[in-house]
């Protein structure tokens, strides 16, 4: 009896786990879940996943070494163009504060020609980026470049990432212009 | 309460990670070569560029061609020493438009 008595705490508590994996199965298949990108997370919910997402890209971008040569012009022309290319549709560039995708897709795309994270330390900014942009990010709009695109390349978008805040329109677009100016006296 | 949300967090990852699988190919942007807007340059104000600036660097070496009318080999050269050594063009994936 005694030892029945003591043990059912511990019973109570399985018990109750067990209902709560049941119940957490059931609300899969339930249907109940609205799965609409129209339809935004708990606030818990998105801090939960951001807090995820950003302990996770900590850790594993901690140990990437960032190249010397990032600020040169030679990236920013070729990570300028990929961008331009690749990136701008979702995440904007100078002048432009909207596209389908920043308002369609949840996660929204962040606007990156405006956002400067001056208040970190610039070193883990770029690992950061550089890990983001060839890994992706799990559960977002956001796509894994790494295939089709070498780390060369992902560097030179962090190279270009680094100045694109500051650029003008006009600037932008003379520095992501693939075409050859001389192209236009023949 | 806490079995939904752990309901969401687990169907969240799982059920969008298939979603987020963005196909990408080469040729999806390599078509559509825009050519650098050059005369927009001559507009900024010269006298407050930084000519150590990698972004003036960079916009320099997009344009010099229209600055220096005529002998575009040679000074592509030139500048191309100066600043780095390859240009963007004729480099990957892009065929020169013309
Ligand atoms: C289909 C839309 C889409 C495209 C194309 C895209 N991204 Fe993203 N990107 C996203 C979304 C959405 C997020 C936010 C994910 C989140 O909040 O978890 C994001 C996040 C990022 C971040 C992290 C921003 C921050 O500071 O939190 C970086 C850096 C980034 N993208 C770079 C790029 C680059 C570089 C490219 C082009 C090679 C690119 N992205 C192409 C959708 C896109
Ligand atoms: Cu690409």
């Amino acid at each position: 009896m005694i030892a029945i008595k003591k043990g059912s705490c511990f019973k109570r508590l399985l018990v109750m786990a067990g209902a709560a994996v049941i119940g957490g199965v059931a609300f899969l298949y339930s249907g109940l879940y609205s799965m609409g990108a129209d339809d935004p997370h708990y606030d818990v919910t998105t801090w939960a996943l951001e807090t995820l997402r950003e302990s996770s890209i900590v850790r594993a971008s901690q140990d990437i070494e960032v190249p010397s040569d990032l600020s040169s012009a030679e990236r920013l022309l070729k990570g300028g163009a990929d961008y331009n290319d690749m990136c701008a549709g979702c995440h904007l560039k100078p002048g432009k504060s909207q596209s389908d995708f920043t308002l369609g897709l949840y996660p929204s795309p962040p606007n990156l020609a405006v956002i400067s994270r001056l208040d970190e330390n610039e070193t883990s900014i770029d690992q950061r980026n550089f890990w983001i942009i060839k890994h992706g990010i799990k559960a977002s709009g956001m796509p894994a470049w790494a295939p089709g695109h070498d780390d060369t390349r992902i560097w030179n978008m962090v190279s270009f990432l680094k100045r694109l805040p500051d650029l003008t329109p006009a600037q932008y677009q003379i520095l992501t212009a693939r075409g050859k100016s001389d192209v236009v006296h023949h | 309460m806490k079995k939904k949300q752990l309901g969401l967090l687990l169907a969240v990852p799982g059920l969008m990670l298939a979603i987020s699988a963005q196909a990408h190919s080469d040729k999806e942007h390599m078509g559509k070569a825009e050519n650098p807007d050059c005369a927009a340059m001559s507009t900024m104000d010269h006298s407050k560029m930084d000519m150590k600036d990698p972004v003036v660097m960079a916009m320099m070496q997009q344009c010099m061609s229209t600055m220096q009318h005529g002998s575009t080999e040679a000074e592509s050269k030139a500048h191309g020493e100066q600043m780095t050594n390859t240009g963007k063009a004729g480099d990957h994936m892009q065929a020169p438009s013309q």
